[in-house]
């Protein structure tokens, strides 16, 4: 009697939590499905005739049009998903490519005063870029990257490495030496025993590492807006955040939710691995 | 055929072995240099840029170069009154946001680390609100809490805002609107991360845990809590950022109609629209002792220094 009474308050507490998560991105949604008089005069917990208006509006091209009493701003939809993707694939790139190499450094070889590296690479975790943004944009000007994708490349990823590096050495200090070694007995140089051997093995921390670069960048639209000023070169975010988003705020939870569909496939199917990489991780002190 | 060789030399094996440390030591610092020149490149210049400017009258009023004051910015900003608002806001806005984010995340990993029938599917809805991409859906979330337009619900928000803003004062319920908007992102991740951590410490200390203490609370709070904590202080670390950013987006968004203004946003604020480079700078690198105080104790808690002797 006992043991079933606990399995219901589990169940109905496995079921508030989803309920509590899902909540804010089940109401935008129903608004975003609305018409203009559904969205004044219906219920707000859902929606009677849903129409696809704001969906199919994102993809009408680069004409700004007159919809009733609102005009449509111009939203080059597909290409700004297009650079986004562009954005996010080369951030991540960077990201793990030089995450890696530091981390494997940090991990594995430890040169002296090694801790102190990993801990101010740590820190610089916390300065906000936001508040950079003046001097950063003198930099992004001095390169020659004004309006360039290769900025927010950077950028971003001096925003996810941080983190990346902290894992994957933790990851890499408490590998057992012996797998390496046994590798090296064999003949193999260091480089094809860690590319062979170790690498592999890191590869859900590896995940980890990409799927917190994927929430981090996803999470910023005040540099892209600031970086990206020509409107064929933004990406989603600074793309629909620049936009009147107090006329028609709609479309714009629209475009988020679109945009959001890949992001999301891609976290649903990775997040196991997600949370078996920090684990990994994790596993003998952070 | 290399130690063969070694030996007629008459190398010895510590000396071999200190070669082999020094290329070792060589390689790791080129292995580092990518990473460090990405952060230092970004990094070093802006924060040497705010020092700098922070100690001159920079600005897009003044004429001619800008001139060297010394402390003046620092001195004035003391005596502001907004400004000590600022840091009380600020310090209010990380304190509650991350309380209430493991107020969320914990028990939400405690339940997901349990097994049961619907766990994965409930773990995926779970993980949601953090994968979802949030440069937008604060912007979203802004709106829907703070509707511009008539819809719907904006007579029973209308209420609500009332109520919240009579209690705590104007601008109170839409700055509450952003603080919820960063616990449902950053609990979700705080949830994530500390379910990884419970996975990582090993179920025997819980079996014991169970022996030894009396009630479900006691073992919370005498085993579980200080089981968690390193993991807590990472995640909590992690929630720093993108609390500031949350706002940044909205701040910037809404142009600063949001009446409590954080140290950071203050700043941009001064910056931007007033082109008062250097308040703006002095404003921004107030924030330093704060998270040097933050770092510090963090980092006792989540990188305690005494394991591994090296």
């Amino acid at each position: 009697m006992k043991r079933r009474r606990q399995r219901w308050q589990h169940a109905m507490l496995l079921a508030l939590a989803a309920l509590y998560s899902l909540f804010p991105i089940y109401f935008i949604t129903v608004q975003s499905l609305k018409t203009a008089e559904e969205d004044v005069f219906g219920n707000p917990l859902y929606v009677v005739n849903p129409t696809f208006v704001n969906y199919t509006e994102l993809f009408e091209g680069a004409e700004a049009r007159v919809r009733g009493y609102v005009i449509v701003p111009r939203v080059p939809f597909l290409l700004w998903v297009l650079n986004s993707v562009t954005i996010l694939l080369a951030t991540i790139a960077v990201t793990l490519v030089a995450g890696v190499l530091a981390a494997y450094a940090l991990g594995r070889l430890q040169p002296p005063g090694w801790r102190w590296w990993r801990r101010v690479l740590f820190a610089s975790y916390v300065v906000p870029h936001t508040i950079l943004f003046i001097p950063l944009y003198q930099v992004i000007v001095k390169l020659g990257l004004d309006d360039n994708h290769l900025a927010l490349i950077l950028i971003y990823s001096t925003m996810a490495l941080p983190f990346c590096v902290w894992i994957l050495s933790a990851y890499y200090r408490h590998l057992p030496r012996e797998i390496e070694d046994s590798a090296l007995v064999e003949g193999a140089t260091p480089a094809t025993a860690f590319l062979r051997i170790m690498l592999p093995m890191s590869r859900n921390v590896l995940v980890a590492a990409g799927l917190f670069t994927i929430g981090t960048i996803g999470n910023d639209f005040m540099l892209a807006s600031i970086f990206l000023l020509d409107p064929e070169k933004q990406t989603v975010a600074a793309g629909l955040g620049v936009m009147d988003v107090s006329l028609e705020e709609l479309l714009a939870v629209a475009g988020v939710n679109l945009a959001a569909i890949p992001v999301v496939a891609v976290c649903a199917a990775f997040a196991r691995r997600y949370v078996q990489g920090l684990t990994a991780a994790m596993l003998e002190g952070a | 055929m290399a130690v063969a060789r070694n030996e007629r030399r008459g190398l010895s094996l510590s000396a071999r072995r200190a070669t082999r440390r020094r290329r070792e030591v060589a390689r790791a610092y080129a292995l580092m240099t990518p990473a460090l020149v990405l952060v230092l490149g970004v990094l070093a210049y802006p924060l040497a840029w705010e020092v700098w400017v922070s100690l001159t009258n920079f600005s897009s009023r003044a004429e001619g170069a800008p001139v060297w004051v010394g402390l003046a910015n620092y001195r004035k900003m003391v005596h502001e009154t907004e400004f000590w608002r600022g840091v009380a806001t600020t310090v209010f806005y990380f304190a509650t946001t991350t309380v209430a984010k493991l107020a969320v995340g914990v028990p939400m990993a405690l339940l997901l680390a349990r097994p049961s029938r619907g766990r994965a599917v409930v773990f995926l809805a779970v993980f949601l609100p953090w994968a979802y991409p949030g440069g937008v859906t604060v912007v979203a979330w802004y709106w829907m809490l703070n509707p511009p337009l008539i819809t719907s619900y904006s007579v029973f928000i209308g209420d609500l805002k009332h109520a919240v803003d009579v209690v705590f004062g104007g601008g109170a319920y839409t700055f509450l609107s952003v603080m919820l908007f960063n616990i449902w992102r950053g609990g979700s991740f705080t949830a994530v991360f500390l379910l990884a951590g419970l996975n990582a410490i090993p179920t025997e200390l819980f079996d014991y845990a169970r022996l030894e203490t009396r009630s479900a609370w006691q073992r919370f709070w005498r085993v579980t809590v200080p089981l968690l904590k390193p993991y807590m202080a990472l995640a909590v670390f992690l929630s720093f950022t993108t609390a500031f950013a949350d706002l940044a987006n909205v701040w910037m968004l809404t142009g600063g109609r949001i009446i409590f203004p954080v140290l950071g946003t203050y700043a941009y604020w001064l910056g931007i629209r007033n082109g008062q480079f250097a308040e703006a700078a002095a404003y921004s690198l107030s924030l330093v002792p704060l998270l040097a105080i933050a770092l510090f104790l963090l980092f006792r808690w989540f990188d305690p220094p005494q394991e591994e002797p090296e």
